[in-house]
């Protein structure tokens, strides 16, 4: 059986904006479609959710859209992730 | 004198290199907040500090071999193992190996304080034996610096990055400045001393260059409609 590798909580917040930024082209973000693509357990996705509200990534639970603070932040992250991907280092 | 002034301003370019190097280095550790990315920005400081050290003993006009020099070598020895073990804890899954890599960082840290103070509770140990340790630092870095080639040679390999070979040649070049350092120790030979410094700007600058590459021309490109 593959071992599923565990994240740091950074990374799945990273990922979960980088989903919610690709789905925002949607007319609607489906909740359940997030959680099988993070894949992560239901009530987790909701605590992971608020948190990025209260941090102002996101706009609030419902709508899920993903806010300017929050495209910044994304922006940074994966200008980072590139930056360490071209110094050899690995993120897992 | 002409030799002293070019050597300081060689040691300040290097200084200045590492420091702007520095900046961006901490960002991994500042987006992730993962103590095992703090040996990069740790790594090019002290290197960058060891550079400043240099340039003030070379600056002395009546420098004396050992004072200053001690803390020189010690820096940028720790430099090297910083950079290692950073490297060397960014391929494991960060929860199994947390406690590693704090105990790792902190013993280094422990170490470096401990060698440090030893110029001062014992001068004549450090300055008696500077050219066995100037050699055995300067073979840990080459050590080092080989490791984490290598290191950056597998992921290049693995991810198929095309800019990361340009880290991995930028190692080659600081561990090969290391060894021309090593032969000069030996020999005495002003090729090996001169191409060292050489070797080393180069190396720094490709360092430069990757950095420039990844957070402004990617910057300017995702700008562009």
């Amino acid at each position: 059986m593959k071992k599923i590798q565990r994240r740091d909580k950074m990374k799945i917040y990273g990922d979960l904006l980088m989903i919610l930024r690709a789905e925002s082209g949607n007319e609607k973000i489906v909740i359940t479609r997030i959680q099988m693509k993070i894949n992560v357990p239901f009530t987790r996705l909701k605590k992971y959710l608020s948190d990025l509200a209260e941090l102002g990534l996101i706009e609030d639970e419902e709508s899920l859209k993903v806010t300017e603070k929050g495209k910044q932040y994304l922006d940074e992250y994966e200008a980072v992730l590139a930056f360490m991907k071209r110094m050899g280092m690995s993120y897992k | 004198m002409y030799y002293d002034e070019l050597r300081s301003i060689i040691e300040i370019i290097s200084a200045v290199i590492c420091f702007i190097l520095l900046r961006f280095m901490i960002k991994p550790y500042l987006v992730t907040r993962e103590g095992r990315y703090i040996g990069l920005p740790l790594g090019f400081g002290f290197l960058g500090v060891s550079y400043v050290i240099s340039a003030i003993a070379y600056a002395q006009p009546n420098f004396v071999e050992g004072d200053l020099k001690w803390f020189q070598l010690l820096f940028r020895g720790f430099s090297f193992v910083f950079l290692a073990v950073a490297y060397y804890f960014s391929k494991k899954p960060s929860k199994n190996t947390r406690i590693f890599w704090d105990i790792t960082f902190s013993g280094l840290f422990v170490g470096l304080t401990a060698l440090a103070l030893l110029y001062f509770i014992a001068p004549q140990i450090t300055l008696d034996n500077y050219w066995t340790i100037n050699l055995f630092v300067r073979a840990t870095g080459i050590v080092c610096l080989s490791y984490i080639f290598v290191h950056c040679i597998r992921e290049h390999i693995k991810e198929a990055e095309p800019t990361s070979i340009w880290v991995a040649t930028a190692y080659a070049l600081l561990g090969i400045s290391q060894y021309s350092t090593l032969v000069w120790v030996v020999d005495k030979s002003y090729f090996a001393f001169w191409g060292s410094l050489a070797v080393r700007l180069m190396g720094l600058a490709v360092f430069l260059y990757v950095t420039y590459h990844s957070f402004y021309q990617l910057k300017k490109k995702r700008q562009q409609p």
